[in-house]
């Protein structure tokens, strides 16, 4: 399956029967309350965020204490899905697919995708993925949701003739796809939901594929993912009603709130694990939890690798909830980053995941007592814009963590210990003996040592 | 009783709470790595290991010897104890038996270990090998003077003497006569012949007191742990299980298998058949029903893909042990053993491992008859 991202996510609540329903919106471009409702999963009340996973798993948690600490209590399978039996993702839990990771890693070559197929990273290096195989495959897997394959080029400018290609190929992809789903005649309420993928550029500039969207597929695409929030700016009126899927990378909660108020409705927040690797406890509330305001703004998380928290028995933050904090305290945290054990980043991770939880049910709750805006300015008052720095080191990086720059780039990871080695370390300083030098002369280099 | 071994306060990457679902009560830290991190210091602040690590059950640490054997390279050992260069900044610091009681007693641990003097079993020199025994007797002595909770923490002496089974008969009587709470037989498993390895535990066994604890330090392979239990022995740790699931390794009643191997990419029975562990329970009986073919796919790839292997690993070695003891209480062990063999090498008795059919065989137990 090579790099494919699934992606995951958690909730409650109860509402209409319509997979897509809005609850409360405040004009055409704004923020609003929705409900996202799939048959066997919990009801996901929007805005909501999804976990990330990789490889199916979101990075550090097993799958026995995503479902333990997250809340959500094992439920006999029916088997549905055997992608998400594949990677023992719980019944609640709504199981997003799509083609690539978010953030992806940039691929190697300057036109990584060709009209019938994207540049995927896999295990094994870049591979291209036919649009064909990417249909037929993620058909077959029954996600909830299936992100439609759409030649999407990161990290590069786009230029008028590679926009104009995209749009031919995303047209292209995405009818074979309906077409291919069409044909295959399930029944309609057990397939997954298709969401149409939808380049990182304007309405306007993409006309052509947003007529598709608008006209021939209208039918039969459920929902969009968006890259840019540039594409949401003048998106036409017979869209809006989609629930939108954000890729966008936000790098604070300034910034997701930002795109909430813009209109997203399910957000993936790659800043999450990132915090996490770096040994960062996230601490923000929404609405904003001080009750004047502060001379200082206040952070937006813990850095769990100073000093100070050595024999500090309090939770990673004060009055939280999840199991890292209710079980564990700082000093056995900075105790494990600075052992670098694994356990660090798993309770890490279950702390930033239940905060973010938190941090969205706030959002929703302001956003059905109207208080939203007024928040969205106090809590940019309150707290600092950007996140901690990192301070001490993540966990050891994997293949799909960085981008290879070619021959001869220095080691990723420093080894993990050294050896006390003189010889070696003498070895390593001198200059090679001469061929007639005798044994004693060795020895002296370090080349040997004399046998008595 | 298999103990899994936590380094440096933690179950690599398991939850306390995973660890207590493998049905783990008792695990091992290491006072060398607690030593260094986080410190002794930082260990009286928070109030020991168990608060450091929020483990509500019992915690068995070494003594720090055997670190300084096998991580450093320039220790030298001296009648006050190790001298060796500290990893952080290269200083010269000294690890007395005195130091490590009193970081013991920092940790809070259940069990606690006298500082031993430690050396390779394959050392060639003997008269080293006598004089590590002999010091090992008198370190004792001050560990036992320097102990100040007796009444919580159990101190276990060590049994050294190499391979020297007279030295061990010697080093037995001068530890038993001394009255700790359980004994240890150390130095071993550091490369030497299995059968010596047996011969040394069996003469042990023989001379130890039937009603105290007696524990193989280090020992963590299945097929030995079992055949040291019919030499008499009770307790065991290893980093084996947690260690060769990082690498991909899962431990079954099979033997072990590489999941990182390519025959595993399509293969979607659980890691191991029957195994009730939550990882490969499956998932109508409330585990995750973790396939081979997913343990295939993130191994190696995800800290995930470790984790759950450990979990399963972890597991293997204690449901073993559990199953050993019920034989031992039925008075069926013999039968359990012979069995036991059988399926690990899939009838063939030809593979025996003839170390084990001989140091059986001194016990009574002929693992080849039917």
């Amino acid at each position: 399956m090579g790099s494919t991202d699934a992606v995951a996510a958690v909730q409650v609540a109860n509402l209409p029967s319509e997979m897509f329903s809005i609850i409360k919106t405040s004009g055409t471009i704004g923020p609003r309350l929705g409900c996202l409702r799939l048959a066997g999963r919990q009801v996901l009340e929007t805005p909501h965020f999804l976990a990330i996973t990789s490889r199916g798993v979101v990075p550090h948690i097993t799958q026995d204490s995503f479902a333990g600490a997250t809340g959500i209590s094992g439920v006999p399978p029916d088997g549905s899905s055997p992608l998400r039996r594949f990677i023992a993702l719980p019944e609640p839990t709504l199981l997003v697919l799509g083609a690539r990771r978010t953030p992806p890693v940039f691929a190697p070559s300057a036109n990584p995708n060709t009209n019938t197929s994207v540049s995927i990273c896999t295990s094994v290096g870049f591979r291209p993925m036919k649009a064909a195989d990417y249909a037929e495959g993620v058909e077959r897997l029954q996600p909830d949701i299936v992100v439609g394959l759409g030649d999407i080029p990161y990290g590069r400018a786009l230029g008028a003739k590679r926009i104009e290609k995209a749009t031919d190929r995303n047209i292209e992809w995405l009818q074979s796809h309906v077409k291919a789903r069409n044909d295959a005649k399930a029944p309609k309420g057990s397939r997954s939901k298709l969401f149409a993928s939808l380049p990182p550029v304007s309405c306007a500039n993409q006309q052509y594929y947003i007529d598709t969207l608008t006209q021939d597929v209208a039918k039969d695409v459920d929902g969009l993912a968006v890259y840019d929030m540039v594409s949401l700016e003048d998106l036409p009126e017979q869209l809006r009603h989609l629930p939108k899927l954000a890729f966008t990378e936000p790098s604070t909660p300034h910034e997701i709130l930002r795109q909430i108020s813009l209109g997203i409705d399910v957000l993936t927040i790659p800043f999450l694990t990132a915090a996490t690797d770096a040994g960062i406890a996230l601490d923000f509330t929404f609405p904003a939890n001080s009750s004047e305001q502060e001379a200082q703004p206040k952070i937006l998380g813990v850095d769990m690798w100073l000093e100070d928290h050595a024999t500090s028995l309090q939770p990673l933050v004060d009055g939280c909830k999840c199991y890292a904090c209710t079980n564990h305290h700082r000093a056995y945290v900075q105790h494990l980053l600075n052992a670098k054990e694994m356990l660090a980043w798993v309770l890490l991770q279950i702390h930033n995941h239940h905060t973010l939880d938190l941090f969205f049910a706030g959002i929703r709750q302001t956003l059905r007592n109207g208080s939203f805006e007024d928040n969205v300015e106090r809590f940019a008052k309150v707290y600092e814009t950007l996140l901690p720095e990192k301070t001490g080191q993540g966990p050891r990086v994997r293949g799909y963590q960085y981008k290879s720059e070619g021959p001869g780039e220095p080691k990723k990871n420093a080894a993990p210990f050294q050896t006390f080695d003189d010889k070696k370390e003498k070895l390593a300083e001198s200059t090679p003996p001469s061929a007639e030098a005798g044994a004693a002369e060795l020895e002296e280099l370090g080349f040997a040592e004399k046998q008595t | 009783m298999f103990m899994p071994v936590a380094t440096q306060a933690s179950l690599k990457g398991l939850t306390p709470k995973q660890l207590e679902d493998t049905s783990c009560r008792l695990c091992l830290n290491n006072t060398y790595h607690l030593g260094l991190k986080p410190g002794q210091k930082t260990l009286d602040a928070i109030g020991g290991a168990h608060r450091l690590q929020s483990w509500p059950h019992n915690i068995l640490t070494d003594s720090g010897g055997f670190q300084m054997v096998s991580l450093l390279k320039l220790s030298r050992v001296t009648e006050d104890g190790v001298r060796f260069l500290s990893p952080h900044d290269g200083s010269p610091m000294l690890l007395t038996p005195e130091h490590s009681i009193s970081l013991q007693n920092s940790i809070g641990s259940d069990i606690i270990m006298q500082l031993d003097d430690v050396i390779a079993t394959t050392s060639p020199d003997h008269e080293r090998i006598k004089e590590a025994m002999y010091r090992s007797v008198r370190w004792l002595d001050r560990c036992i003077a320097a102990h100040e909770k007796p009444e919580s923490q159990n101190l276990f002496c060590i049994i050294q003497g190499g391979l020297d089974l007279e030295l061990r008969k010697e080093c037995c009587a001068e530890m038993v006569a001394r009255d700790t709470h359980g004994i240890a037989i150390g130095g071993l498993s550091g490369g030497e012949a299995k059968d010596a390895f047996c011969k040394v535990v069996g003469t042990c066994t023989q001379l130890l007191p039937e009603r105290k604890p007696r524990y193989v330090m280090g020992v963590g392979y299945p097929e030995d742990i079992l055949v040291c239990v019919a030499l008499g022995a009770d307790m065991f740790d290893c980093v084996w299980p947690t260690r060769t699931a990082r690498f991909g390794n899962a431990v079954t009643v099979d033997g072990v298998f590489n999941l990182r191997h390519a025959n595993y990419a399509y293969d979607f029975r659980p890691v191991e058949e029957g195994c009730k562990c939550t990882c490969c329970r499956p998932q109508e009986e409330g585990g995750l029903g973790i396939t081979r073919a997913y343990i295939h796919h993130v191994a190696a790839k995800e800290t995930a893909g470790a984790h759950l292997l450990s979990m399963h690993n972890v597991h293997y070695l204690l449901e073993l042990m559990r199953k050993a003891r019920e034989a031992i209480v039925e008075e069926r062990y013999p039968a359990f053993l012979k069995e036991y063999f059988l399926k690990l090498y899939a009838g063939d008795k030809e593979k025996y491992p003839q170390w084990a059919v001989d140091a059986l065989k001194g016990v009574g137990i002929d693992l080849l008859s039917v």
